[in-house]
């Protein structure tokens, strides 16, 4: 475990029943980062978040948040205290109305900021008089951001934060986070089924499949780092063996063949020579085509 | 606050039981001259009631000459049949739910992303059952020595207060049995009727063997009887709901969410 992160796992493992929800995931949150969290339904998302808050414990391996176990029970309020966490079903009291829950949240935190209460109060619409369960999932979904949002955390911990809103919705949640962690210098780490707004909000990605880290890094060096190849040749094209490191997908189709480096390319490119294809092409991925490739299953 | 959330979560069941505990105890007083009559009627025909009736038992004999006293009557109707049958289940009632079945409603991550441990999540919780549970066992007796009057009759403070404590404390052993079994049950139900058919055993099993008396340590029967509290069903009482909460709070230390 290394200083200047905010989250730290290594070796994480998790078994629920017969089933390995966590396989020696590693990984690292720079502080102040904007982290997004991808990976297909079942790959472990939540189990790693809930292991990070204490929810969950591992079966092998350590999670550290701010440098704390997560592990450690009674170190458990301290992390708490300094994390916000939306859960993806932002389930909250049905009991209670808007005004009881932030204040009943309120309590909890010394450092809540009423400041930003008042003014998400008035900027998500939410009349403090009205009762939880009369709340629509949107207006549920603003709530959850404003209780995470005032607690003056240095991380926010986020499930699918805009899971189940409307696009309009989704925006005006994403612009509040990114606005609130510029402006509180807090780190972000969220998991998130939308490709699109990771890739507008986030600067680090990690890709976790099967319980797995398979793509960790910075956005900008994954996205530079990434290449598909593009080779066309006068005729079919031949069959293709790619010794170089980084090679992730050599697809055949007629005169076409295209791959996917992870490597930068230029080893790639080197030995697709050999092949004397017509024309090269080298373009830059999307996060959709990285991710797409890190969790592809086996044909 | 987790206290207040606790007693938002609890708030209804424990003032319904507190108001039908309290009528129960409020009627059983005023029935106490309907029964003096039909005592009345009866002695008035030189009938023996037992002697009729061939195959009562002695226990219904001593029933009915129990119930000549308002003290015989209150204890027999009230402690011994009503609020001991009622409070059990009532003390069931308020020990059901917790941080799992949050869990099954989804709000439990909103609970456990607080900047507490989970024993304080059950302590709070434990707590304000606890105390609920107090206040249903000593206001009912207490309203019988208010009302009393009403009829001419007495039923001293002591005499309520000590029912109460006999109460609170056999009360406790369900409430903690269902808390113990709302650790592992993230529905209501089971751990309701888990526990209502444990007390339903020990109720037929307690005819059998006399030292499994939870329900007479509840009815205060030695304090009717003798004038002594039960001070070793007291001690056993403490000793079974500590450990079925220890042993909930550990379930709860352990479990993933």
């Amino acid at each position: 475990m290394s200083d200047g992160a905010a989250i730290e796992t290594a070796g994480l493992w998790k078994r629920y029943d017969e089933v390995d929800a966590l396989r020696g995931l590693d990984l690292k949150v720079p502080t102040g980062s904007i982290f997004g969290f991808l990976g297909r339904n079942g790959a472990g998302k939540t189990t790693t978040i809930k292991i990070l808050l204490g929810m969950a414990r591992p079966d092998k391996g350590e999670a550290r948040v701010f440098g704390i176990s997560s592990s450690d029970s009674a170190a458990g309020p301290e992390i708490r205290r300094r994390t916000a966490f939306v859960s993806d079903e932002k389930d909250l009291y049905d009991y209670m109305t808007v005004g009881e829950i932030v204040a009943f949240t309120r309590s909890f935190y010394p450092k809540w900021r009423g400041d930003l209460e008042q003014q998400f109060l008035r900027k998500f619409d939410l009349a403090p008089g009205r009762a939880i369960k009369g709340l629509s999932r949107g207006m549920r979904t603003k709530l959850a951001m404003l209780l995470a949002l005032c607690r003056g955390a240095g991380l926010l911990l986020l499930d699918e934060p805009t899971s189940g809103l409307d696009p309009a919705m989704a925006e005006e949640v994403l612009q509040s986070l990114v606005g609130h962690v510029a402006t509180e210098g807090a780190t972000m780490f969220f998991s998130s089924h939308q490709l699109a707004e990771v890739e507008q909000i986030a600067d680090h990605v990690a890709i976790i499949d099967r319980g797995q880290t398979v793509v960790s890094g910075a956005l900008d060096d994954l996205r530079s780092q990434y290449q598909r190849i593009q080779l066309v040749f006068d005729a079919d094209a031949p069959e293709i063996r790619v010794h170089a490191p980084g090679t992730h997908r050599v697809q055949r189709k007629g005169r076409v063949v295209t791959i996917l480096s992870s490597s930068g390319g230029a080893a790639v490119l080197d030995e697709l020579r050999g092949y004397r294809p017509s024309s090269f092409d080298v373009s830059p991925v999307t996060l959709k085509d990285i991710f797409l490739e890190s969790v592809r299953t086996e044909d | 606050m987790l206290w207040h959330k606790a007693w938002r979560e609890t708030r209804w069941r424990f003032i319904t039981a507190l108001v039908i505990l309290t009528m129960i105890a409020g009627s059983n007083v005023f029935e106490y001259l309907a029964t003096v009559r039909l005592l009345a009627q009866l002695d008035q025909r030189a009938v023996d009631p037992v002697a009729q009736v061939s195959g009562l038992t002695a226990a219904i004999q001593e029933a009915i000459e129990l119930q000549r006293t308002f003290r015989g009557f209150i204890w027999y109707q009230t402690f011994r049949q009503n609020l001991t049958q009622m409070g059990v289940f009532f003390a069931i009632l308020l020990g059901c739910g917790g941080l799992l079945h949050e869990s099954s409603k989804g709000s439990a991550l909103f609970t456990l992303s607080l900047p507490v441990t989970r024993r304080q999540l059950l302590g709070a919780r434990t707590g304000t059952g606890l105390a609920e549970l107090f206040a249903i066992s000593m206001v009912p007796p207490l309203t019988i020595s208010l009302l009393a009057p009403a009829i001419g009759q007495q039923f001293s403070l002591i005499d309520a207060l000590s029912h109460g404590v006999c109460i609170f404390f056999a009360a406790a052993v369900f409430f903690s049995l269902a808390s113990f079994l709302s650790t592992l049950f993230g529905d209501l139900w089971r751990p309701l009727l888990i526990t209502i058919g444990i007390a339903c055993a020990i109720a037929i099993a307690s005819f059998a063997v006399p030292q499994l008396g939870i329900f007479s340590v509840m009815s205060g029967e030695s304090y009717f009887r003798t004038g002594s509290l039960p001070w070793a069903g007291f001690l056993a009482s403490a000793v079974i709901a500590t450990a079925l909460l220890y042993s909930a709070a550990e379930t709860v230390e352990r479990r993933d969410f």
